[in-house]
């Protein structure tokens, strides 16, 4: 088999070949799986070898980045929300046809754009003998971080100010996305807040609005409940009772 | 080590060497989680035994009762292994692996010692926080799969716990990479090696402030006492596991176990000095010197380039050091995962809502205060622990100027079997300083 | 309970809501003591409905009694309660001796004195056991159990068994003390007052336990008297009712110029009186009470238990001097075929648990007539259900651990 044949002595290749198949595997199993709970898993797996080819090209900090976001965050708060919200009937999901074409048109659409930006690429078109290539892995993820605060360490010994200027790291944007996410969080906070019972005192049917009144009445009613004391109940062999003594 | 191996079985550059390198690590990883869980599980059965005024296992074994754990996982393995009805199957039947994968995977990048590693990872600190984070799946698979309203309770209360108690966990490993400059295991380790002065969690009083949140943090994140909600038995029957049984069971406490020795030793490596001990034995004995620290291949340095077999080409002295080394990261891991069977077994468990009340009323703000702290300790040079006791600090050297980026570049492209620390043009770059920060750095790059 | 504030923590009302979950709580559950049915109605965390069940382990006892004589059915009795057995054949020998209008000797009495505290103290050291292995934590149950070891050695010495005793008996207690017990028993509470510091600090004064129990589960007095509470449930309320000072003479004049202190805190100060008893000479015995606690709240029900305790060996102290000043007859055990007279006669004793009342009609045979078991923890549990509303799961042990349930003497 060819494909064995060209993987075996190149390691990244190899790995390339396992990575990306599992990806495109578990993506098509997220897309034909009717579970929401499993295909949220295949989904898992999918994106961990897409972090699993980033680790291959080197790029360690977007691989762990990757992992850690995606993985570890997103998927775990979509499986947390299915978990939670999902009943019998969404569970088990079953797609219409007008779904599956919508989402062939749209899908198969982005797919075309991605594939011609992607051989439109000039290194994607050259021939390239891959023998003696080794990845390396990239020194640091320090750079990349300074250049989010800032400072664009590639560039210090430019001297020409306007080129420098014209680099001037990522502050920008990354206080943007900083100042965003702030807001996301504050909306979220907002929205899962608890409401004391001022609020909903307007719900007939609201819980609380019953708590409430069942502690108002609570004394009331301990109050006017009396305390029934059953009869013993006569019988007829009772001896205490003066009518057995009869017997 | 791949081409340490296709050295010594006189092999170009080979695909063999490759395997059998890989083949070592993994093999030593997984005797590390396996053997590691066995021996855990036999402390913590001790430990707890003498807390309580008891003796623990005493029979299996012979002494000490040491092999009680291998009887009950040869108990376990003969054990029925239950599904239930209403159980997704197949999610039920695979969430221990996941996260047995998890911790196991995280090990990856752990290094045991200077050079001691499975893969060199450039953000080791990053890529150990996110494997680890992983293990979360296979609690809220089980819980969700087995069909049990009690597992789901333990499920929801996992995966709402770890994803908070991550934040500050993240906000106190920041300390030391901002400290020492990189993300790298090996080189936070090696910056700390010397006298315990130098260890981080010395360097001030805010990295002293960041261990104690690490430590509470790492302990809720992977599920200890008081923080172990997820299987609350008394509340929760046996919370996420209660529908397992057998292997698959004893699975997730190895997990849990692995995952614990794991968060203990990045604690030592962040903040303890990592291999090195308190006292530089090895320097003093002329085993290692800071000079020959930072490599990533754990057969660098070991084993000369030009000897022949492979005694010949042993380098005994930094051998030893290495074992040295790895005995003193097992040990203080070891003294980590104690600490927190100590506590486990004197505490009552917190409450759920008490448990994220902690999480973000105080653990975050106390991260944020020791590392707003700790930035401007160094950022106003205030005296540190290494410091004032006059002990220099190795200092890596990253090569984030642009005249160093060049060289780099270059050095990637030849053939050379060298790790970027390792290389001749950091020598110079490689004596000792007092203190690296990197504003200093950056500030020196201007010129 | 019947204040109804609009800011009251258990008025919550959440813009997400998730569907609500019936759960089952037991009857097999880790922290429901025993075979206990709770079934939960929660809404995420929080608890919105609890309805205990009950009758899992009913062993018609009370019928059985009707066909045993009164000696025969003392080992029914020790089945009830199985944690404080002693206190169990107490009640039933005290309300035969009521009906038989039996006096007992004076050795007999501090005899009495000596068991049942002492079974006081085992019962109270289960209950603080079982309550940090519901709150989870593991040791304070084995330390516990340790010095419960030591009593059951004693309990065995005396009568030959470790959980099911029969020792005391209508009439009497089935043997005297052996000859050096009082010694062993001096030995253990010189052991024990070691110990009560340790528990004081696994438990007690344990932050997180104080947050765990402090404002957690709270009844009002007026609420513990109207569902009928005793015991430490209803003293940890604040209400000062001890049967031992407040019950009927033939109770209390068994502790006749004993001294000892009611364990009950103060209502308008919230503080429980100065002890006078002179206990490991500082004042170990009474750790303070901690900010949160709120009078009526799980920590003050287990407070009270920890007390009681110290009182317990205090009145042992005692009792083992009487008991010693003493000689001759320690009461004779009624015959097995004792008749009884035709009337009713029924008593209550102070259990471990609260009050355990006995009632026992007999129509001048041997077989009483009717045998009628009053259970102090079926009156402590009814209030599980209105404490538990609005609470969170994890609550649940907390409240049902602080009420200190035992399945059999309920289900009987």
């Amino acid at each position: 088999m060819d494909l064995f044949a060209v993987a075996w002595p190149y390691w990244h290749q190899f790995f390339f070949i396992i990575f990306a198949a599992t990806a495109v595997g578990f993506g098509f199993g997220v897309l034909l799986s009717k579970n929401v709970v499993r295909m949220a898993f295949y989904l898992v797996l999918s994106l961990g070898s897409t972090a699993g080819l980033f680790f291959l090209a080197g790029a360690e900090f977007v691989g762990a980045m990757q992992l850690m976001i995606y993985v570890g965050g997103t998927l775990v708060l979509l499986i947390f929300g299915v978990m939670l919200t999902a009943q019998k009937d969404f569970i088990n999901m079953d797609t219409h046809t007008q779904d599956w074409i919508l989402a062939t048109i749209v899908g198969g659409s982005l797919l075309m754009v991605l594939l011609f930006a992607a051989f439109g690429a000039e290194d994607w078109n050259t021939p390239q003998d891959l023998t003696d290539a080794k990845v390396e892995a990239t020194k640091e993820a320090t750079p990349l971080g300074l250049a989010l605060t800032g400072i664009r360490v590639d560039t210090l010994g430019e001297t020409d100010d306007a080129v420098q200027g014209g680099k001037a790291g990522y502050l920008m944007p990354f206080i943007i996305v900083s100042v965003h996410l702030l807001v996301v969080l504050i909306g979220a906070a907002y929205m899962a807040r608890t409401k004391k019972l001022s609020h909903a005192t307007d719900d007939k049917s609201s819980r609380a609005k019953l708590m409430l009144f069942k502690m108002e009445h609570e004394a009331e009613l301990l109050e006017e409940e009396t305390y029934v004391v059953t009869h013993r109940g006569q019988s007829a062999l009772n001896p205490l009772d003066p009518q057995d003594d009869e017997n | 080590m791949a081409d340490f191996v296709n050295h010594i079985l006189t092999l170009e550059d080979s695909w063999i060497g490759y395997i059998v390198a890989a083949l070592v690590a993994a093999v030593l990883i997984l005797h590390v989680v396996a053997v590691g869980a066995l021996l855990f599980i036999w402390m913590e059965r001790k430990i707890s035994g003498r807390i309580q005024d008891r003796l623990g296992p005493t029979r299996v074994g012979g002494k000490f009762g040491w092999l009680q754990t291998l009887a009950d996982g040869i108990k376990l393995i003969a054990k029925e292994d239950v599904t239930p009805d209403l159980a997704d199957k197949f999610l039920f039947k695979i969430a221990p692996y996941v996260g047995l994968a998890a911790s196991y995977a995280a090990f990856i990048a752990l290094p045991f010692a200077d050079g001691v590693v499975g893969q060199h990872v450039n953000t080791a600190v990053f890529f150990v926080l996110a494997v680890l984070g992983l293990e979360v799946f296979s609690v809220i698979l089980a819980g969700y799969s087995s069909g049990s309203k009690w597992s789901l309770f333990g499920a929801m209360r996992e995966a709402a716990q770890v994803v908070s108690y991550e934040v500050p966990l993240g906000m106190c490993v920041v300390v030391p990479v901002m400290i020492c400059g990189t993300m790298n295991l090996t080189t936070i380790a090696n910056m700390q090696a010397g006298f315990f002065t130098n260890w981080l969690v010395f360097n001030d009083p805010f990295t002293f402030l960041t261990a104690i949140v690490y430590f509470t943090c790492a302990t809720a994140g992977v599920n200890r006492a008081p923080f172990d909600l997820a299987e609350a038995e008394s509340e929760l029957v046996a919370g996420f596991h209660t529908e397992y049984s057998g292997l698959r069971w004893s699975l997730f406490f190895m997990a849990e176990y692995s995952s614990m020795f794991i968060v203990a030793a990045l604690a030592s490596i962040l903040f303890f000095g990592g291999s090195h001990g308190p006292i530089p034995i090895a320097d003093v004995l002329g085993l290692l010197s800071l000079d020959n620290l930072g490599s990533s291949d754990p057969a660098f340095h070991v084993f000369n380039e030009d000897g022949g077999g492979f005694f010949a080409s042993l380098n005994l002295e930094i051998a030893i050091a290495r074992f040295l080394g790895v005995a003193n990261l097992l040990l203080k891991g070891t003294i980590g995962v104690t600490v927190m069977m100590w506590v486990r077994w004197s505490f009552p468990r917190l409450r759920i809502d008490q448990v994220m009340t902690m999480c973000l009323k105080y653990c975050v703000p106390l991260a944020a205060v020791g590392f707003l702290g700790a930035t401007a300790w160094q950022a106003l040079d205030l005296p540190t622990g290494n410091s004032l006791m006059n002990s220099p600090r190795y200092s890596h050297h990253e090569l984030w100027t642009a005249d160093d980026s060049e060289s780099t570049v270059e050095e990637a492209s030849s053939n050379e079997v060298q790790t970027p620390h390792e290389d001749d043009t950091h020598a110079a770059a490689k004596a000792v300083e007092l203190k690296t920060v990197p504003v200093s750095v950056v500030k020196g790059g201007e010129r | 309970m019947a204040s109804s504030k609009i800011d009251d923590p258990r008025v919550i009302e959440f813009d997400v809501r998730t569907d609500e979950m019936l759960i089952n709580m037991g009857p097999q559950h880790p922290s429901t003591h025993g075979v206990l049915r709770l079934v939960l109605r929660t809404d995420g965390e929080v608890v919105s409905d609890v309805e205990p069940h009950i009758g899992y382990l009913h062993r018609c006892a009370e019928k059985i009694g009707e066909n045993l004589t009164a000696r025969q059915w003392v080992p029914y009795t020790d089945r009830m309660d199985y944690l404080a057995a002693m206190n169990m054949n107490l009640g039933w020998s005290l309300v035969i001796e009521k009906m038989l209008e039996y006096d007992l000797p004076e050795r007999g009495r501090h005899l009495r004195v000596i068991i049942s505290e002492m079974g006081r103290i085992a019962s109270h050291l289960v209950a603080m056991g079982t309550y940090g292995l519901d709150l989870g934590s593991f040791t304070p149950f084995l330390y516990g159990f340790r010095e419960r070891e030591k009593i059951l050695n004693l309990f065995e010495e005396a009568c030959g068994a470790r959980l099911t005793y029969s020792y005391l008996t209508p009439g009497g207690a089935t043997a005297d003390l052996p000859a050096d017990w009082t010694g062993k028993c001096r030995q253990f509470l010189a052991e024990f007052k070691e110990v009560i510091p340790e528990l004081h600090t696994l438990l007690t004064t344990n932050s997180i336990f104080v947050s765990r129990t402090a404002g957690i589960g709270v009844m009002s007095a007026k609420m513990a008297i109207d569902y009928g509470c005793t015991g430490p449930v209803l003293r940890g309320s604040g209400v000062y009712h001890d049967l031992r000072f407040h019950g009927e003479e033939r109770y209390t004049e068994m502790y006749d110029g004993y001294v000892f202190d009611v364990i009950c805190a103060d209502p308008a100060t919230g503080k429980y009186p100065e002890s006078n008893y002179e206990f490991h000479g500082d004042s170990l015995d009474y750790p303070e009470i901690p900010r949160q606690a709120v009078l009526g709240d799980c920590w003050h029900r287990f407070y009270v238990r920890m007390l009681e305790v110290v009182q317990s060996v205090r009145l042992v102290e005692q009792a083992i001097e009487k008991y010693e000043a003493t000689s001759g007859d320690w009461g004779t055990p009624i015959k097995l075929v004792q008749k009884l007279p035709v009337k009713e006669a029924y008593m209550e004793t102070e259990a471990p648990r609260g009050q355990m009342g006995f009632y026992v009609v007999g129509n001048g045979e041997s077989i009483p007539w009717r045998v009628r078991a009053r259970s102090s923890s079926f009156c402590n549990l009814s209030v599980t259900a209105p404490l538990c509303q609005g609470i969170l799961l994890a609550d649940i042990p907390a409240i049902v651990g602080s009420l200190d349930v035992v399945m059999g003497e309920i289900d009987r």
